[in-house]
């Protein structure tokens, strides 16, 4: 694979992918603390 | 609305928006989009209208329905006015006119996922079962089995829609992990690595990569279809919307991304000569024709050809039910029973299929009437939301009690301004381009002609506007 396409890759994944983690992470928590 | 019709929990409301976005779309039509419009570049476009069109319309249905508690109708008369209410309608048509042949793709599935357990797609061409399967009245059966499952489930309220996601949904979600790491792990995936996420910057400067980046936001989360709104009246009083709005949309492009990595590194490691004859076959020929033979082609093949179309027809039967309980919702507004309107939703979807079922040049010509009507739809909730006072609406109720976290003033402007121009846009092109080299573009009778758009929003626009008078008349005497 091409330098840019790790780059854009890594980029893409970690912003959809890692958004949605952190996203759920921080609603796990709210509803944690809401009981 | 008895206090029964309530999600039980966050996470229900959750898995059940999810299910509504994603649908077919994400698995079949995202990898073929994504691979004909530049990789890399188109994925910048798709990830910056996810924040600019999917996020804050989805924000702007949550406070609808969540306020309102009604369906589409009910909630854009209660915001802006009965006069208005017609506009509710476009919603709730869009929906159920796709529904009538989005029950038919999701029979596809049924039979193709049969096709794959017994063994029928390993010692049958996938060509010549999906000629002889659409040429035959067997869509007409896979679609009123699927429609039958998707009524049972929405009779028993909100509580079936939600038992049925707590199961589907991450059951969807292992599967699809399950198939995208299959496809990395072949030989030769890198190859559709590189094809996916090499940007082509140059491509940027191309406007119809982001028309079709917004095109795809717009068509595969399912904002501005009324769905959301629709869910959200069933939504806690104290429940949070602008976390769970980027939560549901972030999720569903996450399928997205997965899939798209998944079908090209099985092209790319399988097959890569024919990487753009199979890119450019359709959704239905990507999916029915070469997703099988792909997948045949590869160690322990039926297995994963089983948990794709397993997949697909989870993804499809959750968004199903989604658009028959929004029909369903408006005609309880009436003052319909529930089981007495999902009947009635459920009977109107198996008749009016039957077209689509039997054809699929009516198949494609409802998709592109309605599928474009969306993006109308879509701009109607931002001109709602505007009539309305989108500070009124961003403080009292995406901001309101229970918010997990603030939205900002940016959320006025994206919604009173570039969603509305966005929505303008993508309708003048999607025309257009059905227009310019298209010399019958005027025929009504054409699959996929500017003609056959206007008559069948004109008739449908004119039927609800006539009822929407007839209902306030009716209003207005009693």
């Amino acid at each position: 694979m091409n330098t840019s396409a790790i780059v854009m890759m890594v980029l893409m994944c970690g912003f959809v992918w890692g958004g949605f983690l952190f996203l759920l992470t921080k609603a796990i928590r709210s509803e944690a603390d809401k009981s | 609305m008895s206090s029964k019709e309530q999600f039980g929990s966050r996470w229900g409301l959750i898995l059940a928006t999810l299910g509504m976005a994603v649908g077919t779309g994400n698995i079949w039509r995202f990898p073929r989009i994504v691979a004909s419009n530049g990789g890399g570049s188109f994925l910048v476009a798709w990830v910056v209208f996810l924040l600019i069109w999917s996020i804050p319309l989805m924000m702007a249905e949550f406070a609808f329905g969540k306020r309102t508690r009604k369906g589409t109708v009910g909630a854009i008369s209660s915001l802006i006015g009965d006069k208005f209410g017609w506009m509710g309608g476009w919603a709730a048509l869009c929906a159920t006119a796709i529904a009538f042949y989005y029950s038919v793709v999701a029979g596809w599935c049924v039979r193709y996922l049969w096709a794959s357990l017994s063994g029928e797609l390993a010692t049958k061409e996938s060509a010549v079962l999906w000629a002889n399967f659409t040429s035959s009245y067997e869509p007409i059966l896979t679609h009123l089995v699927v429609i039958s499952a998707c009524v049972a489930i929405v009779w028993f309220g909100v509580k079936g829609i939600e038992r049925v996601a707590k199961v589907l949904i991450p059951t969807l979600f292992v599967l699809v992990v399950i198939l995208t790491v299959r496809a990395v792990t072949l030989p030769g995936a890198e190859k559709g690595l590189e094809f996916l996420f090499t940007p082509d910057w140059s491509a940027l400067a191309d406007y119809k990569i982001w028309l079709e980046a917004l095109t795809q936001n717009a068509w595969d989360t399912g904002a501005g279809w009324g769905l959301i709104l629709t869910y959200a009246v069933y939504m806690k009083a104290r429940e949070d919307i602008p976390l769970n709005a980027c939560l549901i949309g972030f999720g569903n492009n996450s399928v997205s991304l997965m899939a798209g990595i998944m079908v090209l590194c099985t092209v790319f490691a399988i097959n890569p000569a024919a990487q753009n004859e199979i890119v450019g076959a359709g959704n239905e020929g990507l999916t029915f024709i070469w997703m099988p033979q792909l997948f045949a082609a590869m160690p322990a093949g039926q297995i994963f050809m089983t948990i794709f179309f397993l997949a697909l027809t989870f993804a499809a039967v959750t968004s199903m039910v989604s658009m028959i309980e929004l029909a369903a919702r408006n005609v309880m507004d009436g003052g319909v029973p529930r089981r007495k309107a999902v009947a009635w939703v459920g009977g109107a979807v198996a008749v009016f299929g039957i077209p689509s079922a039997l054809s699929l040049d009516v198949f494609a010509n409802q998709d592109w009437v309605w599928g474009v009507g969306l993006m109308l739809s879509g701009l109607f909730f931002a001109l709602a939301a505007r009539k309305f006072g989108v500070e009124k609406l961003r403080t009292e109720d995406i901001n309101g009690e229970g918010s997990d976290i603030k939205v900002g003033r940016w959320w006025n402007f994206v919604i009173s301004v570039l969603v509305p121009i966005e929505a303008i846009v993508l309708m003048v092109w999607w025309l257009w381009s059905a227009a310019k080299d298209n010399p019958n573009w005027l025929d009504v009778f054409s699959s996929f002609s500017v003609g056959t758009v206007i008559v069948q929003w004109a008739i449908g626009l004119t039927a609800l506007i006539l009822y929407n008078r007839w209902r306030i008349k009716r209003q207005e005497a009693s």
